[in-house]
């Protein structure tokens, strides 16, 4: 049971804590951007700064694996 | 659709190969038990939970929540994908999963008429990659006019495995998994993106066609990246395409 309880928290979150913080991170710092910017310049970038936040997740995590393997 | 069914088709041939080991190795008849009821379970859990989850929610908290799971599978294969091409990790093979389930299993010897150990192997192998599926097409589907090109991309590679399973098992030696995988993280961090963002109130720049931008970036970042750890493989029986 424990094992199959470890293998669903591998199946949703991974099996790295990067990725599941980043993108904790990503979508909370672009809900807090959103309530800063006007509406007008988020509609038009908020798209790409979390693009841009979500390829930062990207690139840590695999550079975390790969320093690690 | 595509995104369905080649997300589901990989999710199922990895399950395939976990039940053609069991049934290999022990007794068919044992394996399929484990994995109907595996298909009961993941079937009922998402005929319970999937309706209220999708239509409890408001539209905009629905958008982030399914591109939030899209996000957490997405850049997980990206990932993982990268690290195979760099030849930093094993690539990825049902074929060899088949193997090793196989060889497990026959040090393990038949208990009785009812072969609980290889029920048991065929029902968490099909319940969890079944669960991935079921998680991968409800986030999929989750928006209007979506669900049922989701649910036929999965039909579909339901249908493509199910026939790769009766052929026999010799192709899933000849699958690209590696490149497949590395391209449906793409895919789904390219619509985790789209969702989570329309779901924060973007507006993305020419609709729908953001998505293929956004995959082309992050297609870009991830050839990059492999390109830039690449190393002579650690795993050379695996390296051969």
């Amino acid at each position: 049971m424990i094992a199959l309880l470890r293998s669903l928290r591998s199946l949703i979150l991974g099996e790295t804590w990067t990725i599941p913080l980043g993108v904790a991170a990503a979508v909370g710092i672009a809900a807090l951007l959103r309530s800063s910017f006007g509406d007008h310049a988020w509609d038009e970038l908020g798209g790409f700064v979390l693009a841009g936040m979500i390829a930062l997740t990207l690139v840590g995590s695999i550079a975390h694996s790969s320093s690690r393997s | 659709m595509v995104v369905s069914a080649t997300a589901v088709g990989v999710e199922l041939l990895e399950a395939l190969a976990i039940v053609l080991a069991v049934g290999v190795e022990r007794r068919m008849r044992d394996a399929l038990i484990g994995a109907l009821a595996a298909v009961v379970a993941v079937v009922a859990l998402c005929v319970a939970v999937g309706p209220a989850l999708l239509s409890g929610a408001d539209l905009s908290f629905l958008r982030v929540l399914v591109g939030t799971l899209l996000l957490l599978f997405g850049l997980e294969w990206l990932r993982k994908g990268v690290l195979r091409m760099a030849g930093l990790r094993r690539r990825s093979s049902s074929y060899e999963d088949y193997i090793e389930e196989r060889d497990a299993l026959a040090s393990d010897p038949t208990i009785g008429d009812r072969d609980w150990a290889a029920r048991i192997v065929a029902f968490k192998g099909v319940f969890l990659e079944g669960l991935e599926v079921g998680l991968i097409v409800l986030a999929l589907g989750g928006s209007p006019g979506r669900m049922a090109p989701a649910l036929l991309g999965a039909a579909l590679a339901l249908v493509a495995v199910v026939g790769i399973g009766v052929v026999l098992h010799a192709p899933l030696r000849r699958l690209p998994e590696t490149q497949l995988k590395l391209g449906v993280g793409v895919a789904l961090t390219a619509f985790g993106t789209f969702f989570t963002a329309e779901g924060l109130g973007v507006e993305w720049p020419l609709g729908d066609v953001a998505i293929l931008y956004l995959a082309a970036g992050f297609a870009a970042i991830a050839w990059l990246a492999a390109v830039r750890l690449r190393v002579p493989s650690r795993y050379p029986a695996e390296a051969a395409p």
